[in-house]
């Protein structure tokens, strides 16, 4: 068994193929892309918000007050407009040909008394379709203004600060959590990480057990191989050791790897949070995490295995393992949905619950007397499905095809 | 020594209706199974060389698949030694060196990764491996190439990977499924030296082939198959007094025999 785990593996580390999608690509290329995209997002961000706009005003006379507010912005520049638009449809005209960026018309009854004027509405017109944050732009100096105006109202009519809160914001509620800070972060990160561990998990055993079975039997190694005085289940059993093991490596290359780079790319406030949740985890939770792949990944690799002996070729053994990936994310997803906790029938199913128990890990309310039915189910499950690979690799029908 | 006798191996029809027109007119096909090997015997003892012959698709394969214990027959007997292959298939794989014809070599494995791991498959040592291997390399001319990536090699060189592979742990008897073809001059005639040398030591060899020169060079033994039964089996001796006109007259001659 052993001798045919490290041959495989030899095999494997040979193979520049499947090792580029295993370590390089989690390590090195998937975070050259999403720093590549965050990057050019803030770029694109930081620009949009710095790029100086031009602007037209209409009525000017009713608030002279906000046109030198505006004309204070140092990213924004008053145009004169050559002819005064006459209606809306002219104004969305001019901005849609790129004459100005956009347009603010002062209504008549701008004013600082606003206990007299009523609701006063500003229109700008702008394209929103584009990305060059206008209105915080205006907010920013509108809001200052209304505030000002504010506080001359209340204090013509007498009130105190206390009062004036009060009428501004008359009702607030305030959320006490009683969830410690792990609890309510693990909720909401715990139904993602099964679903990324199981699906990497998946992925990186895919390859290798598309090579071991179906690959073997395309060159005509498998022959050969059936040949040699071992036992069945020993050739059985050290492929399916070999495609486990590159299921766990695969995907924990890829954790740490985004673990690495997370800490790496992420600056300041976020580095905290991240170290502080991951040091409220404690380690017992975090072995208990990898135990719990041990078996999710054991049925994969069993189904994998089966799948790829039974398929004629390589090309034919990935086309029975691309639907895989749906039917996990299925029970996956079931964890995710609200109110599907680890108790009584939900223990049982597999892939749910071992989703379901990695979410309570992380979480920190884990109840452990449910590991019980956890690794039962999924045991018996795991080794149901590694029995009926030996009896597949005793059948005629499927090995020789 | 081999023995083979009244061998018979029937496969399941999946679907009927897909078989061509040939292949429903082969009389092996009776309902929904396709009798294969029907009535296979032959005999080969120490120091001999039997050659197998017959058309393609006659059962040579399947005999010696059945042989190496790839498939289970449904009847019959088979014997290497005094070893029972049908009771004791794993003691028999011990004793067989096999090469079938669509044998391949792991390609990111050099041809001495490739030998070693069948060799310790057999349960050798690393020491006993080393030391085959080197005499083996030398015997056929391979150890030029032997620490290069197998899927490097040229037809020839890959043949003869798997014949050292076939014959790493010595075994008592060695079974070759078309061993020379699609070689080039050069590497048939190290195939067939390596045969010649088999038999030097003794060792029994059956080997399944088209071409009939080999024959003549090589085996003590001709057995031919027809429609998955044995229609000649006999010496080359008997084979050749089939006709007077040259050896192809007398393979056809031995088929003919068969359907009379």
């Amino acid at each position: 068994m052993w001798l045919v785990f490290k041959k495989e593996l030899l095999e494997l580390l040979r193979d520049r193929k499947t090792l580029f999608f295993m370590v390089a690509l989690p390590i090195v290329v998937f975070p050259l892309l999403f720093g590549g995209v965050t990057y050019f997002m803030s770029q694109a961000v930081s620009e949009a918000q710095t790029k100086t706009l031009n602007y037209a005003i209409i009525g000017q006379d009713y608030g002279l007050e906000l046109v030198d507010k505006l004309a204070g912005v140092e990213s924004l520049s008053l145009q004169s407009l050559e002819t005064q638009p006459i209606d809306d449809e002219q104004k969305k005209t001019l901005v849609r040909d790129g004459e100005v960026d956009f347009i603010v018309e002062i209504p008549s009854n701008f004013g600082s008394d606003i206990i007299n004027t009523g609701q006063i509405t500003i229109k700008v017109f702008l394209n929103d379709a584009q990305f060059n944050s206008v209105q915080s732009r205006l907010s920013d100096v509108i809001d200052e203004l209304e505030a000002t105006y504010q506080r001359v109202a209340f204090a013509s009519l007498g009130l105190n600060e206390d009062q004036q809160t009060g009428l501004l914001n008359p009702m607030v509620i305030e959320k006490v959590n009683v969830a410690d800070e792990r609890e309510s972060i693990g909720a909401q990160v715990g139904g993602l990480i099964p679903y990324f561990l199981f699906l990497l998990c998946l992925q990186g055993a895919m390859l290798p057990a598309a090579d071991i079975g179906a690959g073997e039997k395309e060159r005509g190694t498998l022959e050969t191989l059936l040949l040699s005085p071992i036992s069945r289940q020993n050739i059985v059993l050290g492929k399916f050791l070999t495609i486990a093991f590159a299921g766990v490596i695969s995907a924990l290359v890829t954790v740490l790897s985004m673990a690495i780079w997370g800490i790496v790319l992420s600056q300041g406030m976020a580095i905290k949070v991240v170290s502080d949740f991951m040091a409220s985890i404690g380690l017992l939770d975090f072995l208990l995490v990898f135990l719990m792949l041990v078996p999710i990944v054991a049925m994969f690799a069993a189904i994998l295995l089966a799948l790829s002996i039974y398929a004629r070729s390589y090309k034919e053994a990935q086309g029975y393992m691309t639907p895989l990936v749906f039917l996990v994310i299925v029970p996956v997803l079931v964890a995710v949905i609200p109110g599907i906790e680890l108790k009584g029938v939900w223990a049982w199913v597999p892939l749910t619950n071992v989703a379901l128990a990695i979410k309570e890990l992380i979480k920190g309310t884990m109840d452990y007397v449910q590991l019980f039915a956890i690794f039962g189910s999924s045991v018996i499950i795991a080794g149901a499905l590694i029995a009926f690979c030996v009896h597949w690799f005793n059948k005629e029908k499927v090995l020789f095809r | 020594m081999i023995a083979i006798s009244g061998l018979a191996k029937k496969f399941r029809v999946e679907n009927p209706k897909k078989l061509s027109e040939q292949d429903k007119k082969d009389p092996r096909l009776e309902g929904r199974f396709f009798h294969s090997v029907k009535e296979v015997s032959l005999r080969c003892e120490k120091g001999e060389v039997l050659g197998l012959l017959g058309p393609n698709g006659a059962g040579k394969t399947t005999t010696l698949r059945l042989l190496s214990t790839a498939l289970q027959p449904d009847a019959g007997t088979m014997y290497i030694g005094d070893t029972d292959v049908i009771k004791d298939p794993v003691g028999a794989r011990k004793k067989i060196g096999f090469l079938s014809g669509s044998t391949g070599l792991y390609g990111r494995l050099t041809g001495r990764e490739n030998i070693a791991y069948f060799g310790r498959l057999n349960g050798m040592n690393d020491k006993d491996i080393n030391q085959r291997i080197e005499s083996l390399g030398e015997k056929l001319d391979m150890l030029s190439f032997l620490d290069r990536r197998s899927e490097t090699y040229s037809t020839g060189m890959k043949q003869k990977t798997s014949i050292a592979r076939a014959v790493i742990h010595s075994p008592e008897v060695v079974v070759l499924d078309e061993p020379t073809t699609g070689l080039d001059i050069m590497a048939a005639k190290t195939v067939i030296d390596f045969i010649k040398d088999l038999k030097s030591q003794q060792v029994p060899v059956i080997f399944s082939t088209h071409h009939l020169e080999e024959v003549t060079e090589l085996c003590d033994k001709v057995t031919v198959i027809d429609y998955g039964e044995t229609t000649f089996d006999d010496t080359l001796e008997g084979f050749k007094a089939l006709s007077p006109d040259g050896l192809h007259a007398s393979f056809m001659a031995s088929l003919k025999q068969g359907v009379a």
